[in-house]
Order: C-alpha cells, then structure tokens, then sequence
C-alpha cells in the first residue's frame, strides 16, 4: 500500500461533479448529485457505501456503460484525459478496448455460455487486431498471467465447468487483454468463498503490480476495501461524503456515516454477551427525492438546526483526508452502545441430539456422501455457528436437522430425547413446529403473491394453533416484536427493502414457539447497517424465547459475535467443533486455521494467509486418509493419506479431527512455496 | 436500537440502476398499468375490435344481417353485389347473413373448450411438476405421445365413435389442449417448487393440495392466463376445422366450417365467394384471438 505516487501525472479517473439520473416513465430520478474523485496511476481507490448510494453507477458511468434512460445532467468523467461523457461510438470502442475494462460481481453472467473459453478470451486479442494464432497463443499467456496452472485444459472448457474463482480469474485475464490504464472492479469477490475471495483478490494484487492500472473497486466489504486499496471514497446518496487513505478513513473516521457503518461490523472479537450492534436508524433517502442541505442529516445522531440549514463544508483533516461534515470535530461524540453485559444463560438440557447423521445422495447411480456421520447436540437458547466452504455439507446438515431432505437410515434426531422422524411431512405437529428456518434469500423464501399479513397469519395459524381475531392479534404481536408497521402488513414482499424482507421472513420462523430455528445466511444479501439490526434482533429473540439456533455463516466475525460454540465443516464431516472462544484461541484444526488467515480484516491487521491450495474435492469421491490431506499445510504424508483420523479433545469441549495433537497443531506453521 | 425502515415508497433504493424502473408502488397500481399498457398496443386494438365485431354479431346477428341465413333466394350462385354483399351460395342464401350467424356457433365454443383444457391442463402440469417422480414420467410419455397425434385423425375418430355434438367438439379441442397446457405449466411449476417458499409451507406442515394450489397456483399465473388466450386463438381454428370435417351442425346451419365445406366443390365452377368469406371470417377470428394473445404475453413478461 503506496501513497508514494507523484502528484503532476494525470490522473488516470477523474470524475468531476457528476450529476446522473434515470428517467422513469419520463421523470428524471436523480442518483448521482456531484459526485467527484480522482484515482492516479497505479493507485486503488475504493467506492464503499450502503446499496443504493449510487457507487455501481459510478462505476459503470466511469466506462460509459449506462442503461438508454440514463443522463448525465452535469460534469464529466475524465479517464486518462480524455472525457468518456462525450465520446463518439467509435471512440468509445477504441477506449473500451484500449483504455478501460471492468470486471463485473458474477463471472457466470459475464461469460458466454455457449462458447469455449478459449473461443471467449480469444476474442479479446482479436478485437486488438491480432490474427486467429496470435489471439489464441495471447489466451494461453493471459491465462497464465493471472496463475492458472494449465491454461490449455481451461481454454478448453465450457464456463459451466469451471468454478466461480477460476471463472472469476478468467474474466480478469479478458479485462486485462487490451492492457488498460483503468481496471473497474464491481464487488468483484462477493459471490466467492473466502478462501477464493483472498485468492482472488491476492491475484488483483499482484497484476497491480505487474501492468500498474489504476483501480477502482466497489465492493461492500468493507475488509476487501481495506487490505486492497490505497484511499477510499464513502458514498450516500449520490456524493462522496468522506475520502482519504484507508488507513485514515477506517480508523480514523470523521464522518457520522462512516463511523456507522463501521460501528455496525462485528469486529474486534465483540460478542452478543458484550453489547448490541451499532445500527444507523433509517434508511437511505429514496432515489430522486430532494436532499436536505447535508445529504445524511435525517440519520445522524450529530444533526442540529445548522445542518437542516446549510450545506456541510469539506473539513480538511490533513494528507488528503476530508469529510462533508459541520461536526467532524465532534464525532467523539457518537458512543457505540454501551456494555450490558446480557446474560445469554444456556440452558442445561439437551433439546435437540443428531446422533450419526448421514445423507447420501444418488448421482447417475453412483453414491454422493453428502454428510458422514454427523453428531451434534443444541442446549436450550444455544447458538452453534456452523462454517466451511461452499460444498462443504452445511446446507444439507441443516435440511436433515429440518426433514427437507431424509438423512439415511441409521442416524437418528432427537428432540427433548424423543426421535423424530426422518421426513418434515410425516413429523408430528408438535415436532414440526420445534423446527423452524430463516433463509438466505427472503425473496425466495416469501410468496409474492401474498401479502405480509397473509404469510404471518398463516403461520400463525399453522405454528401455534391460533385462529381467527386470536391469530390477528398474534400477527400484530409479531410485526410490532419484529418493528413491522401496521402498513407493512398490507404490502407484497417485493415492496418492501432487503432489511424489512428479512424481518418478516424471521417473523414466521417464531409464529409459534420453535425450540430451534436454522438461520442460513441471513444477512448475507444485506448491507451491513441492516445486518446489524437484525443481529440484534436475532440475539434479542433468542434471549426472550430462549431459542436454539444453527447459524450458518461464511463471515467469521458475524459468527463470532452469535455464536456460543463453533463448528468447521468440510466435505460432509464436522473438523472442528468448540466454543467460540476456543475456536478463536486456538490451536485449531488446520483446516480452521486455513480458513480463519483467509478472512480480509477491517482493521488492517495482516495476517499470514494459509493458502488452500486446489479446490474443495468432489464428496462422490473423496480423498483416502482424511479428506483435508490433499490441501492441508501441516500434512503428514504416509499417515494421513492413509488413516482417516479419529476425533480427538484438544481440550475440554473442543474436539479436532485430526491426526495432530494440541501441541503439534500450536507450532507456527511456515508456508514454505512448496506449500502454495 | 435503530431499524431499517422502510423510506415514504416501496422499493427503497435497495437495487441501484434497477430501482429506477421499480419505483412503481403497490399490486392493485402495477395491474392498472398493465391494463395501460395493453390498451396502448395498436395490435390489441385491432385485434380487440375485430373480436368485439364477432361477439356483436353472435349476440344480435339480426341488427347486421340482411336476410335470414337459411332464408332460400330465387338467385343462386350469384356473385357479390348490392344487396347480396358477398353474393349468395348454391341454395340461394345470402352468403353475408350466413357469415354474421355463423360467428354464434363457433363464439359459443371456442372458449368454452379452450377454457375446459386450460383447467385440465393447469391441473395435470400442477401434478407432473410438483410430485415429480414416477407420476411426472409417465404422464409426460402421455402428453408426448398426445402431441404428436394428428388433430383432423383424432378429430374423425372422435367424431364417427362419438357421434356429432357440441360436448363432442368441446370435449376434443379440451383434449388436444390439456397435454399443451400441462407441458407449459408443468415448467413453470418446476421452477416455482426449488423456490424457499414452498421449502418454508413444508416446514410448516401445509398438505400438498394447500402448497400447489394457494402457494404455488398464483405464482404462476401469467403464463396460464397467456396459455388461456393462446388457446381461444386455437380453439377456433379447431373448431372450424372439425366441423369442416362433418363434426359440427349439420349443412343448412351456417356455421363458418360446415359453409366452408358444402360450398368448397363450387370453387372450381368459378363460385369463389361462397367459400372464401366463411374462410375469411375463420381467419380473422383466429388473427384476432392471436393479436390479442401477444399483447398480452408482452405485457405480462414484460412486467
């Protein structure tokens, strides 16, 4: 991270004053009002900022890739000098070619799904005027240049048989074809683990340095921003309200807004035990209604009469920092919530017992072990954090705890010491309404053909056995438990914002009186203001109805702050299972460990990462020994390819499946370059 | 603790360049603009006069026709004139009158079939999709190899076994449309049950019955109504044809096919008219029934 960059050269983005809208129905809705940045050569700028706040469209007006209803109303986007706003179509194309590229969210939608690879990145190079033989021997070096091992078996392949990380480096070798002076990354990792996001983005890193393009990365993790950028622009509502170096923005933050959404990560190790999340109240104001004179003014905690009145000035805090604030002076005022100290008191009692759980999936007559033997047991108003990699098996652990799918014969699911059965349809009432689950995807998980109230009054009905003006009431219970306003409940789902979605979806998962509910990723598609909210409300819930929940998660420091005990899973079988704070002690299993260095950190700590090196195996055939030899750092060949390990107590309520003691796993491990 | 609150609108702000066109507000809105936008095709237009045409002329075919259709004139075969627009057939009648009544036959039918094999076919594809499994493999070989029997063979086969009635016509087009309809819906219920929703009702102990037709049946109601507007397009056609075929009223009743085929023979001798504007009137029933099936597929997928 530079900030060693010499200040006569053009800037290779400039964007100066922008004013953008959409026409609607012939309505101009403004997004973005005067926004303007500049990223030099060879610098990473990072966009940050809630959803809506007009950063992807900042950077698709930084390639002039607007929808037909899209006009710029004022100032100008000048890249290298040149100004994209009033560019003919060929010069457009020369400079798409040449000067600028993007690399957009999800590499599945930005490829073709009916050519080869090879075909696609070809094309990149021929569009450069270079011949049929010249373009494909410039794919195979391309691919190379962004470290796939063997180019020629990739550029053979149909995107669908790639993975999204090594769809995701090819997309980056096409947007580097044409060699250009400014790369657009738009949430580039956020579809990816992040084992392959840290992978991805070691890559950007690295190209930084080798081709020195300018970067501008709009991505809502507010960690990737910071372990890949040099400054930092925070966006709300169109403009940019703070900009300076990460470094300073991030721990030194003299915005309101910045300091909320900082404030509403789980960081520094908090725990739900500590305090509640910080949330900023509200919600960004609505695309193209007219903005108070300070743009954030309806949420700060430090607004006063002065700035409904008057538009903030740009306070200089020195080295190119500054923020669009009256009271950046008095920011000290705003105090996170205070320490509570909530006794989260887990019960005694075993409520829920898996007991050598499997599921076996059959694949074109072949067995899938899709879980191997899992045992597990909730206490009463318990959080188990469930992480691993996607294809791990924590999704199909969590839809045999619900009878989505049957677990084979053999395992058994107790609850309160009686089994249940195998299939959610042939469970009792009482068993059905034990078992509740809050996805991923509110959109998905809401019918958008009923109303709020209709999904809550049915659940109601069906979940705790109420009807009639009894279950109205019970509906207006809930919504005003959730903070649901009586006009929510007459709306369809796709009226209401992400947060609210969400709410409602959590709502029906406690209609009744669920002994455990399966959150999985529930705040995953969420900003992380709105996270946060719903954290609270989750803790909050489960503090008073004295729920179990299996959380699933891929973001550790979420999983930190809920959870009340840890477990790492990987290829169907648990690795890892202790408290949380024996999981965030250590020593750790060496796939946790892996997993935990891959984590990018809003506090700019650099960890050393522990690459995982390949991807996850197929569970239709997996490794001999134990499943994790063929990635694990610390392996020890003859042994581990060998014998599958045993589960074994590191301490007291942490268990490890591995063939390493305490001990050995507490060395340092080195990563020598053999191990990458 | 704060919240996130909805702003004063629906739709705040969550996606970017796309919240632009989802400022629209609440269902009852989005259904009023979507009556808008069909009202501003010009090919609904045309197609909703000419069908209005029809329906006038099925309802009160005296208020247009001249003569009685199985009035007998001294002239026969004579060509269109003043006073016999469309000239007269080979019995004398005047062939425009018989073309207004005519419409009332086919008017009659045509959605009353289309709309008996959009209700089996809604309630088969519901089934094949939803259950999957054995019941889905068999019935899809069933609605295959239904599909691939010709509609004038199975039409006479119905016809001679059955004999000739209306519930006969019906009860054929109403079975060549099912499998259709099914295979349609079939799809559009396949993608709907990997949805949470229906992983949620499950959860929360709903029957099957309550999952496919309150849960999932209103999602998928724009492709049935599409099907449902396709289908009277078809309907008509089929319809014609049967009774060209000898399935509808017997010759004197001047239903467009049967008109079509007792007079078809004369084209030869020169008595063009007799057959060509009962085929007309077949074909612009048909284009506007199609008209107005694509305004409203348009409409419905492009919101």
């Amino acid at each position: 991270m530079s900030d060693a960059v010499p200040p006569a050269q053009a800037p290779a983005l400039k964007v100066e004053d922008l004013e953008l809208s959409y026409r609607v129905r012939g309505v101009p809705r403004a997004v973005l009002r005067g926004v303007s940045f500049e990223v030099r050569p060879g610098e990473a700028y990072g966009l940050v900022g809630e959803s809506g706040c007009g950063k992807s469209t900042t950077a698709y007006a930084a390639m002039r890739y607007m929808p037909s209803n899209a006009v710029v109303d004022g100032g100008r986007v000048l890249v290298a000098g040149q100004d994209v706003t009033h560019m003919s179509d060929d010069e457009l194309r020369r400079f798409r070619a040449h000067g600028a590229s993007m690399v957009y969210q999800d590499p599945v939608l930005s490829m073709n799904p009916t050519l080869k690879i090879g075909k696609q990145v070809a094309e990149c190079f021929r569009i450069l005027g270079e011949s049929k033989e010249q373009a494909a021997q410039s794919a195979r070096e391309a691919l190379r240049r962004v470290k796939i091992a063997d180019p020629d078996r990739v550029l053979d392949r149909y995107p669908h048989q790639l993975s999204g990380g090594m769809l995701q480096r090819v997309v980056i070798a096409m947007a580097l074809a044409g060699d250009p002076s400014l790369l657009v990354l738009d949430e580039p990792t956020t579809g990816l683990d992040a084992t392959v996001e840290a992978e991805v983005l070691d890559l950007v890193r690295e190209l930084r340095s080798e081709t020195n393009a300018a970067i501008l990365l709009i991505a809502h993790n507010l960690g990737v921003i910071r372990t890949m950028c040099d400054r930092v622009g925070v966006m709300y509502a169109g403009r940019v309200v703070e900009e300076g170096t990460v470094g300073e923005v991030f721990d030194n933050p003299n915005h309101p807004y910045t300091l909320g959404l900082l404030n509403s990560i789980p960081r520094h190790g908090v725990r739900k035990t500590d305090r509640a999340l910080f949330t900023i109240p509200g919600n960004l104001p609505l695309i193209g209604t007219d903005l108070p004179a300070c743009v954030y003014v309806d949420r700060c905690p430090l607004a006063d009469d002065l700035c409904h009145a008057q538009a903030p000035p740009t306070v200089e805090l020195g080295s190119g920092h500054w923020a669009r604030c009256h009271h950046a002076d008095r920011i000290a005022d705003i105090v996170p919530p205070e320490h509570e100290d909530t006794d989260y008191s887990i019960g005694e009692e075993t409520i829920v017992q898996l007991a050598n759980v499997s599921k076996t999936f059959r694949q074109r007559g072949s067995d899938v072990p899709a879980l191997v033997s899992i045992d597990l047991g909730f206490k009463e108003g318990e959080t188990l954090g469930l992480v691993g990699e996607s294809g791990s098996g924590k999704s199909t652990l969590a839809k045999a705890l619900l009878g989505i799918h049957a677990p084979d014969e053999g395992g058994s699911i107790e609850l309160d010491g009686r089994q249940v059965r195998a299939k959610a349809t042939d469970r009792r009432v009482e068993s059905i309404r034990a078992f509740q689950m809050v996805f991923q995807n509110a959109d998905s998980a809401l019918n958008r053909m009923w109303t709020v109230r209709h999904i809550l009054k049915r659940s109601v009905t069906k979940l705790a056995g109420i009807k009639g003006a009894e279950a109205d009431r019970k509906v207006n219970e809930l919504a005003e438990a959730m903070r649901l306003s009586q006009r929510h409940l007459d709306m369809k789902p796709r009226q209401l914002s992400g947060g609210l979605k969400q709410r409602v979806a959590i709502a029906r998962a406690f209609a009744g009186d669920p002994r455990i509910v399966v959150c999985d990723e529930p705040t995953s598609a969420l900003d992380v203001s709105v996270q946060a909210a719903i954290l609270n409300l989750l803790a909050n819930l489960q503090n008073e109805e004295r729920t179990s929940y299996l959380f699933i998660t891929h973001d550790i420091g979420v999983v930190r702050y809920l959870s009340d005990r840890i477990a790492v899973m990987y290829l169907g079988r648990i690795m890892e299972l202790g408290t949380t704070d024996q999981v965030f002690r250590g020593p750790n299993h060496p796939y946790t460990e892996a997993l935990l260095s891959a984590v990018p950190s809003v506090d700019g700590r650099t960890t050393d990462r522990i690459p995982l090196k390949g991807e996850i195996p197929s569970p239709a055939n997996p490794p001999s020994g134990c499943v994790f030899h063929t990635r694990c750092h610390r392996v020890v060949m003859g042994l581990c390819d060998v014998t599958e390990p045993e589960t074994i107590e590191l301490s007291p309520g942490h268990s490890s499946k591995c063939h390493l003691t305490a001990e050995q796993l507490a060395v340092p491990v080195t990563i020598t370059a053999a191990a990458v | 603790m704060s919240d996130d609150q909805i702003a004063s609108g629906p739709s705040a702000g969550d996606t970017e360049p796309v919240a632009a066109s989802a400022i629209t507000s609440d269902r009852r809105q989005a259904r009023r603009e979507n009556y808008r936008l069909l009202i501003r095709r010009p090919s609904f237009i045309i197609g909703a006069v000419i069908m209005a045409f029809w329906v006038l002329c099925a309802v009160v075919p005296d208020l247009i026709a001249p003569h009685h259709p199985l009035d007998y004139r001294t002239d026969l075969n004579t060509g269109p004139r003043w006073g016999n627009l469309f000239g007269t057939d080979r019995g004398g009648r005047d062939v425009f009158s018989r073309v207004i009544a005519g419409s009332r036959d086919v008017l009659k039918l045509a959605p009353v079939a289309a709309m008996l094999g959009v209700i089996f076919g809604v309630i088969l594809g519901m089934f094949m999709g939803y259950l999957r499994g054995w019941f889905d493999t068999i019935a899809s070989r069933i609605v295959e190899s239904f599909l691939s029997l010709p509609v004038v063979l199975l039409g006479l086969l119905a016809v001679t076994t059955l004999g000739k009635s209306n519930i006969v016509v019906i009860g054929i087009v109403a079975t060549l449309f099912t499998p259709v309809v099914a295979r349609t819906v079939r799809s559009a219920v396949l993608a709907e049950t990997e949805l949470d929703y229906v992983a949620s009702a499950k959860l929360r102990g709903e029957s099957t019955m309550f999952i496919m037709f309150r849960e999932i049946l209103p999602n998928v109601s724009s492709p049935i109504i599409v099907e449902l507007t396709v289908r009277i397009g078809y309907a008509v056609f089929t319809i014609a044809t049967l009774s060209f075929l000898g399935a509808g009223p017997p010759p004197p009743s001047p239903d467009w096919g049967s008109q079509v085929s007792d007079s078809y023979n004369s084209i030869v001798s020169g008595y063009w008219w007799s057959t060509f504007f009962p085929a007309m009137a077949i074909a612009s029933l048909v284009i506007a029934a199609n008209l107005i099936a694509d305004s409203v597929q348009s409409v419905m997928e492009g919101s």
